[in-house]
């Protein structure tokens, strides 16, 4: 693409499949205790 | 559902429901806002983007906005493949998916221990009211702690990892009883095949060497409360008796900052109406050579001075690009730091059931208090209506764990239509009961906030993408 520079594709609807297995942390055992931030965080799903 | 914005020079195209973020130039920018206001989504069993339409948005970028012939055609070439590859346009197809999840069966895998309702500083904006939330001083037994964590691991499932943080009031008033919890966990994990994450949230007065030393085997974080420059941080965290803490503090917090690598711990502070230039706060931590922060918004009653108005957000937001243009410089420069808050992962960040399921306060992540009393989360403890069990009999009040097992961005109104509904996940149940009276409601103060942080990630993103190219 010319125009385009993707920084991030399609990811969310395939996640659909393998996510949900709930190993992640937790998003306010992090850093914040007062404001739920989820997308910082990272899969921790083995079998993605 | 598009989302659009121009920030530090960098034009940038969310698709919402599949994820996908674009840089752009302006054509496809000017292209995909003409594109979207007559059709935010496109079904894909169609045949892409409409004829009639593409020729009108042509003719309008020519006419209207004076783009050349090749450029727009170049523009409209890269937006049909964006079309094709399911990355711009595409419909949100999670409803479905969420009415299963309701019916999920939740497990419990975090416990914030409140270890000591008691605490040797006096922060003016304590929520847990120099933590004592809204009851007495009370330090944790040794015995109630090993039933938490003898309730976590029952009520765990599958589930492998199991988080437990050390929280307060200030937990290391009661150090001892830390180190035997930790003890205890560890001695139970080869039996139930778990592994306990431990971390620990303090004001730092009660460091030394041997706990620097224990945390650093022990702690897979840490929170360091800290709020940013030396006057910002003694007007707020006082002692008791009225002297600041910063010069206390400060080097114990470096050194155990050094201590461990630079990493896994975050320097924390919290910013009020006092210091709306906060982005000098953060910074000031980086001078002070941590690499690890996060600066957030004081959570408070709206009629405490110090409390954030509606009206100081074009300040805040102002305050947040500022950090983020200074961010990506000492990025370049080689003396970048992590602000917890413009940290994304685009990539292999959380699945989508993650996402729609936000923070897990009430189900997934309980708060217990000294006495064995179990909570939806730290920030609902004292309030009795929100009383969810005790550590002898487990959750008793089911009707509010299910409850909180319905919140998530599709039961809430104000989250449905919003650009942030799968990076912040519908944001703090604690918060909406406090401004809108509803677990389901929403801050919107601190909504506003949080769509200024994740555009400046992204901007960040786009930034340091640059650089790698």
């Amino acid at each position: 693409m010319k125009k385009v520079k993707t920084l991030s594709g399609n990811t969310l609807k395939e996640t659909m499949k393998k996510g949900g297995c709930g190993e992640c942390q937790t998003s306010c055992q992090s850093a914040c205790k007062t404001s739920c931030t989820v997308g910082n965080q990272s899969c921790e799903n083995a079998n993605r | 559902m598009i989302h659009q914005y121009r920030n530090n020079g960098y034009n940038i195209v969310m698709d919402v429901n599949s994820g996908a973020v674009h840089a752009v130039d302006d054509v496809v920018y000017d292209a995909v806002a003409l594109l979207a206001a007559e059709m935010p989504e496109i079904d894909m069993d169609g045949a892409g983007i409409p004829a009639e339409l593409c020729g009108r948005t042509e003719k309008r970028l020519a006419e209207e906005y004076g783009y050349s012939a090749q450029d727009i055609a170049d523009a409209m070439d890269d937006i049909r493949e964006l079309v094709g590859a399911e990355q711009l346009f595409t419909k949100d197809i999670y409803h479905d998916y969420v009415i299963d999840f309701k019916k999920r069966k939740t497990v419990v895998k975090a416990l914030c221990l409140h270890i000591a309702h008691d605490c040797n500083l006096a922060c003016r904006y304590c929520f847990a009211e120099e933590g004592e939330y809204h009851g007495r001083r009370a330090l944790m037994s040794f015995e109630v702690g090993k039933k938490a964590l003898d309730f976590l691991i029952a009520n765990s499932g599958n589930r492998k990892h199991l988080e437990v943080d050390f929280f307060g009031g200030e937990p290391l008033m009661n150090w001892d009883v830390v180190k035997r919890l930790v003890e205890y966990g560890r001695s139970q994990e080869a039996e139930y095949n778990k592994q306990f994450r431990f971390t620990l949230t303090t004001n730092g007065v009660l460091l030394n060497d041997e706990i620097m030393e224990f945390c650093n085997r022990e702690m897979s974080n840490v929170v360091l409360s800290l709020d940013g420059r030396k006057e910002v941080n003694d007007r707020m965290r006082p002692f008791r008796k009225g002297a600041g803490s910063y010069d206390i503090i400060v080097p114990k917090f470096q050194k155990f900052a050094e201590s461990r690598g630079q990493m896994n711990y975050y320097v924390r502070g919290t910013f009020t109406r006092y210091n709306l230039d906060f982005a000098s706060d953060v910074l000031h931590f980086a001078d002070l050579g941590f690499k690890q922060m996060s600066v957030e918004p004081v959570v408070a009653s709206p009629d405490e001075p110090y409390a954030i108005r509606r009206e100081d957000l074009p300040q805040i937001l102002a305050e947040y690009d500022r950090l983020a243009v200074e961010y990506i410089k000492r990025k370049k420069e080689g003396r970048g730091f992590n602000f917890f808050h413009f940290m994304i992962d685009l990539n292999q960040g959380p699945c989508v059931a993650k996402r729609l399921s936000g923070c897990g306060s009430g189900t997934e992540y309980l708060a217990v208090t000294p006495w064995g009393d179990l909570y939806p989360c730290h920030q609902f403890v004292g309030q009795e209506q929100f009383l969810l069990g005790n550590v002898d009999e487990g959750i008793t009040n089911t009707e509010l764990r299910d409850e909180f097992k319905l919140v998530n961005v599709y039961a809430k109104d104000k989250c449905r239509d919003c650009f942030a509904r799968f990076y912040c996940s519908g944001g703090c149940a604690a918060n909406a009961w406090n401004y809108d009276g509803s677990i389901t409601g929403a801050y919107e103060i601190g909504c506003e906030m949080q769509k200024k942080r994740i555009e400046c990630a992204i901007m960040i993103k786009a930034a340091l993408a640059e650089d790698e190219e």
